[in-house]
């Protein structure tokens, strides 16, 4: 397995010096032929960095980390060989990775403002979401009479999608920014609530009863032993609404924004630029790993009284 | 003056209050024409009938009998987390009304929460036993308590990361340490090897007759030769409906050795009687099983 791991990290480095031999000394596709292929190299370098900090740091989950280094470079090559260098496909269609990565640097400052404005509306919605959810949540899960009214109108509801509340939401809400933050809250409430209630049922009666013998008062039983107890049902609905949120905020900026991340790709999609949308695509995939790679973290540590 | 207010909190009446003001909290339970009946009217459960028990200040009595007599109800109604269909349980002539802290339960092994390290639980407990203490005291003797069952160590880690008795220790040390007037234990070794159980018997008797917090207990087991060595009365109780049969007296001088206790011919007579009680009430347990199986066949 070692040795299997050392040709593995020999290949990840001949990829990636292969790549970047091709990028530098290889002329493109008429077609693809870009003014400016540095970020191209600049990633590959960062790329090739990272690789060697990963080997010179040997992290526990190496084999795992050393797998998506080779499927990342492997991609690279194939994409720059074939469609950069070849243009095998419709080169309009399909721009090669040094005419995308340059959109980066022609277009960072929009697309730093639609991250940020994206983000403002995600975070705002989802916050409000989760403020409102949780504790309606684990009320109605403890409260019996609550819960035999809540539950059946929040399962008729709750499989609605959002942005069907979208023409309301526009007509009666002043700006987009209120809109959609009003969308994602929406969006985002029901899988987060139906976590909360779920999770109260699942708490062990008998824990329930240890809880109630020393004497606890209701709002020190919601918050002391409810929360905690439901909390690993809320990260399973925070998780789905987290992704919903994303897909909403998305739609609903292609359809009404002036700025963020789906506006951009609709905006250039209209102007056929397509090395811009799938640089768009691209940075939604990077904010979408980092912003899951956060929750993964919080919810680590949140629920690091499970691990075993 | 804390403690007063404690007892205000509690409902204490002003008669009583002075158990409680001396710092030993003990009290009497008194169970009167306990009955319990689970169900509605097509399809009724009696798990009790008619259960009269006086337990004494300081008082270490068991309940012993097979599955299904109600041993386990009797806690539940001591510690108000159920509301008997007749009769009443009084706690210094009081009527138990609704579950509390005065009375420090410790289940088989559902007691500690697990998101709480040793150290939360216990602290936990305390703050909502004396809700006036400062931060600092209910430290202290939280960790006091732990050192007391030799966790002193294990503070920081989670129930799920503990052994069966580790766990079973914290929730005692826990209960200790919210100093309750009553200790109620629901097979509180049952979980657990013989081994870690000798262990966890010898760890309650020491801490339960060390002078000042020697508190009323009421023990549940399945286990005749705990029930014998723990308690000073044994109430035996046979099923369908759940009645205590008899009750017997444990004489047995205090301090107790297990090992001289096991050799000396009045340990093996009372123990030859409390088990030829037990399997008289097993036989005709099954038996009558075996006829209501038939009769619903």
């Amino acid at each position: 397995m070692k040795t299997g791991l050392v040709t593995e990290q020999c290949l990840i480095i001949a990829l990636l010096a292969t790549t970047l031999v091709l990028a530098v000394i290889v002329p493109d596709a008429p077609a693809q032929a870009v003014s400016n292929n540095s970020i191209f190299i600049g990633i590959l370098f960062v790329l090739a960095f990272l690789f060697v900090a990963e080997l010179y740091l040997q992290p526990k989950n190496i084999q795992t980390v050393t797998d998506i280094f080779l499927l990342l470079s492997g991609l690279l090559l194939l994409w720059e060989v074939l469609f950069g260098k070849l243009a095998l496909l419709d080169p309009f269609l399909f721009p090669g990775p040094a005419k995308v990565f340059a959109v980066f640097g022609a277009d960072w400052e929009i697309m730093a403002r639609g991250v940020g404005n994206s983000l403002f509306i995600l975070t705002s919605g989802y916050l409000l979401a989760l403020i409102v959810a949780i504790p309606a949540g684990l009320y109605i899960g403890w409260r019996k009479r609550l819960f035999a009214v809540a539950y059946p109108v929040a399962k008729a509801v709750s499989p609605i999608p959002p942005t069907v509340y979208l023409p309301y939401a526009i007509v009666l809400l002043p700006t987009f920014w209120a809109s959609s933050v009003f969308l994602i809250f929406i969006g985002s409430l029901w899988p987060i609530f139906v976590g909360a209630v779920y999770g109260v049922f699942s708490i062990d009666q008998r824990l329930i009863n240890s809880a109630r013998t020393l004497g606890l008062s209701e709002n020190q039983m919601v918050w002391r032993i409810l929360l905690p107890g439901a909390m690993p049902s809320i990260f399973s609905g925070a998780m789905i609404s987290l992704i919903m949120s994303f897909i909403t905020i998305t739609v609903a900026e292609m359809i009404a924004a002036t700025s963020g991340l789906g506006w951009y790709i609709e905006y250039h999609h209209q102007f056929a630029n397509y090395d811009k949308v799938i640089a768009g695509m691209i940075l939604i995939a990077l904010v979408v790993i980092v912003i899951m790679f956060l929750f993964d973290r919080i919810q680590q540590h949140c629920l690091r009284w499970q691990q075993v | 003056m804390l403690l007063k207010r404690q007892c205000a909190k509690h409902g204490v009446h002003p008669i009583h209050r002075s158990t409680c003001q001396n710092v030993i909290c003990m009290a009497t339970i008194n169970l009167e024409n306990l009955s319990m009946i689970y169900g509605s009217n097509d399809s009724k459960y009696t798990a009790l009938s008619d259960v009269n028990l006086d337990i004494r200040k300081g008082d270490f009595i068991s309940l012993i009998g097979p599955s299904g007599c109600g041993k386990s109800t009797i806690i539940d109604l001591v510690s108000g987390l159920k509301v008997p269909t007749e009769g009443t349980v009084l706690i210094d002539q009081e009527p138990v009304n609704g579950p509390g802290p005065d009375r420090g339960t410790v289940f088989q092994d559902y007691s500690l929460f697990p998101w709480m390290t040793a150290f939360e639980n216990v602290c936990f407990a305390i703050e909502h036993t004396n809700g006036t203490h400062s931060r600092a005291a209910v430290e202290e003797s939280a960790q006091k308590y732990l050192d007391l069952v030799g966790l002193g160590k294990f503070r920081d880690a989670y129930p799920n990361t503990l052994s069966g008795g580790m766990r079973q220790r914290v929730s005692i040390a826990r209960t200790f340490s919210m100093n309750p007037r009553v200790f109620l234990m629901d097979e509180p070794f049952g979980a657990l090897d013989s081994l870690n159980r000798i262990y966890m018997q010898d760890l309650l008797l020491h801490l339960w007759s060390e002078g000042a917090r020697r508190k009323t207990v009421l023990f549940v087991t399945h286990d005749v030769d705990e029930a014998l060595l723990l308690s000073d009365r044994i109430a035996v109780m046979t099923p369908s409906p759940g009645r205590i049969k008899e009750i017997i007296d444990v004489p047995f001088a205090r301090p107790r050795c297990r090992k001289s206790l096991s050799a000396s011919a009045d340990y093996v007579t009372l123990k030859a009687h409390l088990l030829s009680v037990l399997y008289c009430e097993m036989q005709e347990a099954i038996e009558k099983q075996s006829v209501d199986h038939r009769t619903a066949a």
